[in-house]
């Protein structure tokens, strides 16, 4: 098994307690040494009360949980909502049936251009689900963080800051929906296709 | 010759609002012989057991992704000659490339109009 990552805290502890040693040393030389040791405890404990900070305000587990269940929702109620506006226009389309061909004709257009507009929901729910993994992947890496300053132990134990993110292969290709600087246009994907 | 418009015509997306645009866009193009796959995984088993015209997926699904059913589908000597249009928000030319090197037939970007779904079917399946 591998041996626990070494914590903040008890590093700070070490510090301190060497700082103390010395201090007891009675030899001119030790100055410059004791003052280093106690810049890095101070800036240990100034690093932990940063994250504790974070920790209990934004980056707080239950801040962040809430976040994500909350871009859910707009998911889930986006859904709802474009599967009522797409009912409609089906509706719209079967009473088009009843009418003159002119009519029908306008009322069937209207009811294509609703399902077009409809596809709003599959790329605004493809971004929103990009986000959630942005925050549960923030969500974690303040827990360990958390765990390496002495806080609470780390929630996943094989989660760790170097964990490598870069995705290879075909995964690498699944970034869309892309921003409008970053995207093609369907004319520039047909010229790929020599069409 | 004229395109068969009972031509079963399987439609792969993991939104289930997707699905329902694809639908009925196809239907008002009088395709009304589509069947529904959620994922990838579904639609190859769906693909294997059917007689289907044309596949029109999306890429972003898990755990099969849309090039993986692509792929699958192009490894298969029975379907390896399927029509195969990818509709995807994934619009980064390195997407398109590798789509083509796996084979695909056409290309469609999300959002996408009725026209375009149509254009790309008649590239693919001949004119209607």
């Amino acid at each position: 098994m591998p041996a626990p990552a070494p914590r903040l805290d008890e590093a700070q502890d070490y510090l301190d307690s060497v700082i103390t040693s010395l201090r007891a040393m009675d030899r001119r030389e030790k100055q410059p040494l004791v003052g280093i040791l106690e810049y890095l405890s101070e800036y240990i404990r100034s690093t932990r009360g940063e994250v504790a900070a974070l920790r209990s305000t934004v980056g707080s587990p239950v801040v962040l949980a809430q976040a994500s269940d909350e871009l859910e929702e707009i998911v889930h109620e986006t859904a709802k909502a474009t599967n009522s506006i797409m009912s409609v226009a089906e509706d719209i389309e079967e009473l088009s049936r009843q009418t003159d061909d002119t009519v029908a004709t306008a009322l069937q257009n209207a009811a294509t251009r609703i399902y077009e507009a409809c596809a709003f929901q599959d790329i605004t729910g493809q971004r929103i689900t990009k986000i959630v993994r942005a925050v549960q992947h923030l969500d974690q890496k303040i827990r360990l963080l958390a765990g390496l300053c002495g806080m609470e132990a780390p929630a996943e134990d094989n989660v760790s800051l170097g964990e490598n993110q870069i995705r290879t292969g075909d995964e690498s290709l699944l970034n869309g929906p892309q921003l409008a600087v970053a995207a093609s246009s369907q004319d520039e994907i047909d010229r790929l296709f020599g069409a | 010759m004229a395109v068969d418009k009972k031509l079963p015509i399987m439609i792969v997306d993991d939104y289930s609002t997707m699905l329902r645009i694809m639908k009925n866009l196809l239907r008002q193009l009088d395709f009304e012989n589509v069947e529904e796959a959620s994922d990838g995984s579904t639609a190859l088993a769906k693909l294997k057991s059917g007689q289907f015209g044309l596949v029109i997926s999306d890429w972003n699904m898990q755990p099969v992704t849309g090039l993986d059913l692509l792929k699958q589908v192009r490894a298969d000597a029975q379907l390896k000659h399927l029509p195969f249009i990818m509709v995807t928000a994934e619009s980064k030319t390195e997407n398109v490339v590798a789509a083509k090197q796996a084979g695909v037939s056409n290309y469609i970007v999300k959002p996408f109009t009725a026209d375009t779904l149509k254009a790309k079917m008649e590239s693919v399946l001949g004119p209607f």
